[in-house]
């Protein structure tokens, strides 16, 4: 007996988004990196893509799909690595539930890819820190490291809010199939 | 990228990222910084408070006679003192926060101020 | 609805950025008493109560450390003159509860904590304000202490009326007193209404109530290196005193002697580098940390005092590195590693159960 699974079309763009987010995020991790854990974060302006054009319901799968479905390309599911990302892309996607909801109770106050991109940052940081600091490292000599990290967060988000808005441009000019927000 | 534009929404969210900033470098890199003051206290009474990045030499006088403490980029030791077991001078430089060095028998003691967050006490 | 929500959250954020301007400090104050640096430190407490109570604290920590000293002429040396008469004689009232006090200590770590071996202790020339420096003393002088067995059992007090037949017995407090005077330290705090405090007298510390919204933290250092080997979080009332043989000690023609007189061989204990230990009062764990380091390294030695003397967790690293632990110490204790990105190599472990 065969059971036909409903697909909808934000099915397959989720998937599809998923899948452009995977690729990043595995071509991301194989870059050498300075330290550990500190990467540009470029799988996120998939994220904030998303979010910008199909809402936060969307952004929220595609970012976690991609930490759960990358973890398991890369080998790293369920190894701190894996809870460290999936603490990250957690408090990032609530930062931009958060914003996201702001942003429509509020229209004259309505943030947009730069707000996004540093509130996401810093929030991903922070989960990834904070996961760290209790779990595998509880060390309070750590703790210094804590403004310099999100200070490089800050930048990251910059550069990826400036990566948002131009990739965003872009799509606007070419025909869109999906539906703006 | 022309035409970028933070929206009030934007401006809100970096003015917040900014406060935070701050105050996460005032909560995390106030009190600890580098190590970068020293104290010497003089029969427990504080004598002078030393910036270790300015180097000086100072004569303290205690009750046996002055003990020689010198500062010399981030470092601080007792030079001489005028005690006989001289343990004050074999402990050597000073650079981390919480460090001693006590020269008893002058009464003297040098310690860097309270830049080892870590702890508030060790026990040796 | 919502607007007015989103208002009174950010709102709430930016008073949460803004909270932490008035933070209540920390009184620190460093005192030259007892021979060596008492750190004190008290938590959210004005300014004039934290200066009198230093002031006091420095106070009773000169009266206790003159009455106490083991070779300077003072009340216990007075003491010591007249035990060596064998007559009876009065003792100064500041004495007496330290000898009670310490007589049931020894008592319950089967004499492995012994103040009545001043005598062994200066034959060592560990009772002297020069470091010491050997030649070991001879076996023959050993022996003749050691034969005449001094403990504390020997002494007759019936009031303030003292007397011992043993002519051995001389007092030192040495690993003791400090503990005794940390002990009545905390009781002046608690008098003066402060419940925050830490007193470290030269490394063995009684840490009672928390530093805010925290616990205290205790770093306990290396016994071979420089540096910190553990920390531990500290709140409530506890007090936490290591004995280690790089305390005092020399070295002879290639063999450390050092400071901690094995009472049963007359010669310094053997196979520990350092003993740390947990227990509520100071002058427990100060006595308890001597009688482990005598016990030595062998579980089957050292656990069974620990558990006679009522302490509350144990800490031992042998000479070879090793580490010991009891098992509730194991889950408050971490250990810092060497360097970043080194493996800790340390080598651990579990005692029985206390």
């Amino acid at each position: 007996m065969t059971r036909t699974l409903q697909t909808t079309r934000d099915d397959y763009l989720i998937a599809g988004f998923a899948a452009l987010a995977i690729t990043i995020h595995i071509a991301e991790s194989a870059l050498p990196s300075p330290l550990p854990g500190i990467k540009p974060g470029l799988a996120n302006v998939v994220t904030l893509v998303v979010l910008c054009r199909y809402g936060w319901r969307m952004a929220a799968w595609v970012s976690l799909l991609r930490v759960l479905v990358g973890s398991i390309l890369i080998g790293t599911f369920l190894s701190p690595t894996f809870f460290l990302s999936a603490a990250g892309a957690l408090a990032s996607v609530a930062m931009l539930g958060l914003l996201f909801a702001l942003s429509r109770a509020l229209p004259g106050w309505a943030v947009g890819p730069m707000g996004y991109g540093v509130a996401a940052a810093l929030a991903h940081m922070s989960g990834q820190f904070w996961v760290a600091y209790a779990v595998f490292v509880p060390h309070s000599g750590l703790l210094t490291l804590y403004p310099l990290l999100m200070t490089l967060a800050t930048v990251l988000g910059i550069v990826s809010g400036l990566l948002t808005h131009t990739i965003l441009a872009r799509l606007n000019s070419a025909p869109s199939n999906g539906n703006p927000v | 990228m022309n035409g970028v534009k933070l929206s009030r929404g934007d401006a809100v969210v970096w003015l917040l990222t900014a406060t935070l900033l701050m105050s996460l470098y005032m909560m995390f890199w106030q009190a600890d910084g580098h190590g970068a003051e020293a104290v010497v206290l003089v029969n427990g009474k504080r004598w002078a408070r030393l910036d270790l990045f300015q180097n000086q030499d100072l004569d303290v006088p205690g009750p046996l006679g002055h003990s020689h403490i010198q500062v010399r980029d981030g470092q601080v030791r007792f030079v001489n003192s005028p005690c006989p077991n001289q343990l004050c001078v074999h402990t050597g430089w000073l650079s981390q926060g919480g460090e001693v060095a006590i020269c008893l028998p002058n009464r003297v003691s040098l310690q860097i101020l309270g830049s080892d967050p870590r702890f508030d006490a060790i026990n040796f | 609805m919502i607007k007015t929500f989103s208002r009174i959250l950010l709102i709430f954020i930016l008073a949460f950025l803004t909270a932490c301007d008035h933070k209540p400090v920390a009184y620190h104050e460093q005192l030259l008493v007892f021979g060596t640096v008492v750190d004190v430190k008290l938590w959210d407490v004005e300014e004039t109560l934290g200066r009198q109570a230093v002031t006091r604290l420095a106070d009773d920590f000169d009266y206790m450390h003159n009455a106490w000293h083991a070779w300077h002429p003072g009340p216990l040396g007075r003491v010591n003159q007249l035990l060596a008469s064998g007559e009876s004689f009065t003792l100064p009232p500041s004495i007496l509860p330290l000898i009670q006090r310490s007589s049931e200590l020894s008592q319950r770590s089967n004499g492995l904590f012994n103040p009545a071996i001043g005598k062994l202790t200066a034959l060592w020339g560990f009772a002297s304000d020069d470091p010491p420096k050997g030649p070991p003393p001879s076996t023959e002088a050993i022996r003749a202490i050691l034969d005449q067995q001094p403990g504390m059992e020997d002494i007759r007090l019936n009031g303030l009326t003292m007397q011992t037949t043993n002519p051995a017995l001389k007092l030192d407090f040495g690993a003791f007193a400090k503990g005794y005077a940390v002990d009545r330290a905390i009781d002046v705090l608690r008098e003066l209404g402060i419940d925050n405090a830490v007193v470290n007298a030269g490394g063995d510390l009684r840490a009672i109530g928390r530093h805010g919204d925290r616990p205290w933290r205790v770093g306990i250092r290396h016994p071979r290196e420089a540096g910190i080997l553990a920390s531990v979080e500290v709140e409530g009332d506890e007090s936490i005193f290591t004995s280690g043989d790089y305390e005092r000690y020399f070295d002879w023609q290639g063999t450390r002697y050092d400071h901690i007189i094995d009472p049963r061989s007359g010669y310094p204990a053997q196979g520990l580098s350092s003993v740390t230990v947990f227990a509520r009062q100071a002058d427990l764990a100060d006595a308890a940390a001597t009688a482990l380091f005598v016990a030595g390294p062998d579980e089957k030695d050292w656990l069974p005092i620990a558990r006679a003397m009522g302490v509350s967790g144990v800490m031992l690293v042998n000479d070879d590195g090793r580490v010991q632990l009891t098992p509730g110490i194991r889950e408050r204790i971490y250990f810092i590693p060497p360097a970043e990105n080194e493996q800790t190599n340390l080598e651990i472990r579990i005692s029985a159960a206390l």
